[in-house]
């Protein structure tokens, strides 16, 4: 089963079921009431009502079972899904007997049955289901019509000679199997083209992330090379502006300058690509029990001396329940000491600047919250894409990598955690992070 | 023969080691150099200098550490402080720093950032040469 290879996509779609089962029961309840209520047909509501209350019951072990069962998924889930398609059509089929048999509009329904089965099962199992819904369908047509089982007509509904008419019957039987022989068959070939696109999806997905790949190797050849010249290049010239040798007269002196500032920049955007690099292409990052108080203090007092210079306060509160949790503790005060210095250099004196950290259960949740410029609402959903940098943050500082947040996104990714933002321009910024525990 | 005390230094960028010559010869130091790993060991015999500067990736990636090791499991030579010159540790606020307990197996005495700022090179160098 080509669409079903995943556990998860497994499990979801088997949890549609179920979902759509419970539509079901209430739509059953509804109908009987309805019918016995308003149109006044004298169909036996108690058995009626009861099948109702047993497709419920059944639908919550289905549920419990397969909660339960998620482990062994892929092995477990075909299975699964056929017994429970089976079932359904017993319960249906029940359901039409005690509503009037073939005189019951609703014995339509099988087909909602066959175009699920086309979907979550194999082509020759969905065949099977219809063979098999048939085959009850059949069973219950042929006994009322024999006098096996008795026939509750649908007095007021449809006149009552119909159901000894065996041309009618007979009629009514052909259209029924051959709708849902059709049925199966076109939406079994819609689900293999659609499976068909998605393995090939799939497929070019996996070169694209190749070809990422080597794109990155690439990167990081020429970043490194370029970073190379540039260390000699800066090593060069500080010893001749710091007058190791010999006095310079005050043009050669600036121009020197000019140019070591220039490789200064170049230099610390080099580095920030090597190192969104170096992430993207690393397989896995160490991972180990830190203390995530500590290391929020540690950021934080790494960054005071700036704030101080903008006269811009830093509060932080850490949830008590909070102490250690898994990751790669460089990584994850990197992060928070950018964003922190990101919201230090976009927040205009005398600002405000919080950290807010509470207990999510499995994960904790890092608010980062200033009084800064903002975001452009337009250009939020950006921020995080390598080298972009929001207008306004253009015009306050020209020189920026673009790469700060993007970083922070690979790092946050790579825990298998979130990071997101909130912002309102000239209000200022928040930074949502989720990290698992 | 001055009395000032000898460094090698061992790098294969002729640029970066004529930079770091002017700023230790303008310390009167004497100054060897070596431009490569194999011609470093060899220099380390002949001049027996006071200290050393060393590249990390010159031949291979991690030659320095191999040219560090053998430098500091030699009897003649493994009192020689090694300065090593390396771009690990980076400081652009943007970029991690290693983690704790990666030197432990790293034989050498000190780290220097490049690029090479004159200032730091001298203390670390005065900082060496004082503790040997």
């Amino acid at each position: 089963m080509e669409s079903l290879n995943s556990r998860e996509g497994l499990f979801e779609r088997i949890h549609w079921l179920i979902k759509l089962r419970w539509i079901a029961v209430v739509g059953v309840f509804l109908s009987v009431f309805f019918a016995v209520n308003v149109l006044k047909i004298p169909v036996p509501d108690i058995p009626l009502y009861t099948i109702a209350l047993i497709l419920g019951v059944y639908n919550l072990a289905s549920l419990v079972h397969v909660n339960r069962s998620r482990a062994n998924f892929p092995a477990l889930a075909n299975r699964i899904a056929n017994t429970q398609i089976s079932i359904d059509l017993f319960i249906l089929a029940s359901l039409v007997h005690f509503s009037g048999g073939i005189e019951n509009p609703f014995i339509f329904y099988f087909i909602f049955h066959m175009i699920i089965a086309s979907i979550l099962l194999s082509r020759l199992a969905a065949f099977l289901q219809a063979t098999l819904s048939v085959f009850l369908f059949s069973i219950v047509v042929a006994s009322e019509y024999l006098g096996i089982l008795p026939h509750y007509c649908l007095v007021g509904f449809v006149s009552s000679d119909l159901r000894n008419n065996a041309i009618h019957i007979s009629g009514i039987a052909f259209v029924f199997v051959s709708t849902l022989y059709i049925a199966v068959y076109m939406a079994t070939s819609i689900s293999k083209r659609l499976r068909e696109r998605e393995a090939s999806l799939k497929e070019v997905n996996t070169q694209l992330i190749q070809k990422d790949r080597i794109k990155s190797e690439y990167v990081l050849r020429v970043s490194h090379d370029i970073k190379e010249h540039l260390a000699a290049i800066q090593s060069c010239i500080e010893p001749v502006t710091g007058g190791i040798t010999g006095q310079l007269n005050e043009r050669q002196m600036n121009l020197l300058e000019r140019a070591d500032e220039r490789a200064g920049k170049l230099m610390f955007f080099v580095k920030a690509l090597l190192e969104v690099t170096r992430i993207k292409l690393s397989r896995e990052i160490r991972m180990a029990c830190f203390d995530f108080g500590d290391t929020l203090q540690d950021a934080i007092n790494d960054v005071t001396p700036k704030a101080k210079n903008k006269n811009i306060s830093i509060a932080s509160s850490v949830e008590g329940t909070i102490h250690e949790i898994r990751g790669a503790r460089e990584y994850i005060h990197e992060v928070i000491t950018n964003l922190l210095a990101n919201s230090i250099k976009y927040t205009p004196r005398n600002g405000k600047i919080s950290v807010i950290v509470s207990d999510k259960g499995n994960s904790i949740l890092i608010e980062i919250k200033d009084t800064g410029i903002g975001i452009p609402r337009a250009e939020l959903p950006k921020v995080f894409d390598e080298f972009y940098r929001a207008s306004n943050a253009r015009e306050i500082e020209k020189d920026g990598t673009g790469l700060g947040l993007s970083i922070a996104k690979q790092v946050v990714e790579r825990h298998n955690g979130k990071i997101w933002v909130e912002s309102e321009e000239g209000k200022g910024t928040t930074f949502f992070i989720t990290l698992p525990k | 023969m001055s009395n000032q005390p000898k460094i090698l230094i061992i790098d294969d960028d002729p640029d970066i080691v004529e930079a770091m010559k002017v700023v230790l010869e303008s310390k009167k130091y004497q100054v060897a150099t070596a431009k490569s790993g194999k011609e470093g060991l060899k220099k380390v015999k002949q001049e027996k200098p006071n200290l050393i500067i060393l590249d990390v990736m010159m031949e291979t990636q991690s030659k320095g550490f191999d040219v560090a090791r053998a430098i500091k499991g030699d009897e003649d030579t493994k009192n020689t402080p090694i300065l090593m010159l390396t771009a690990v540790k980076e400081n652009t606020g943007l970029d991690f720093k290693k983690e704790a307990g990666d030197d432990v197996w790293l034989p050498v005495d000190a780290y220097l950032d490049k690029p090479l700022k004159p200032d730091e090179l001298i203390s670390k160098v005065e900082l060496l040469l004082g503790k040997s």
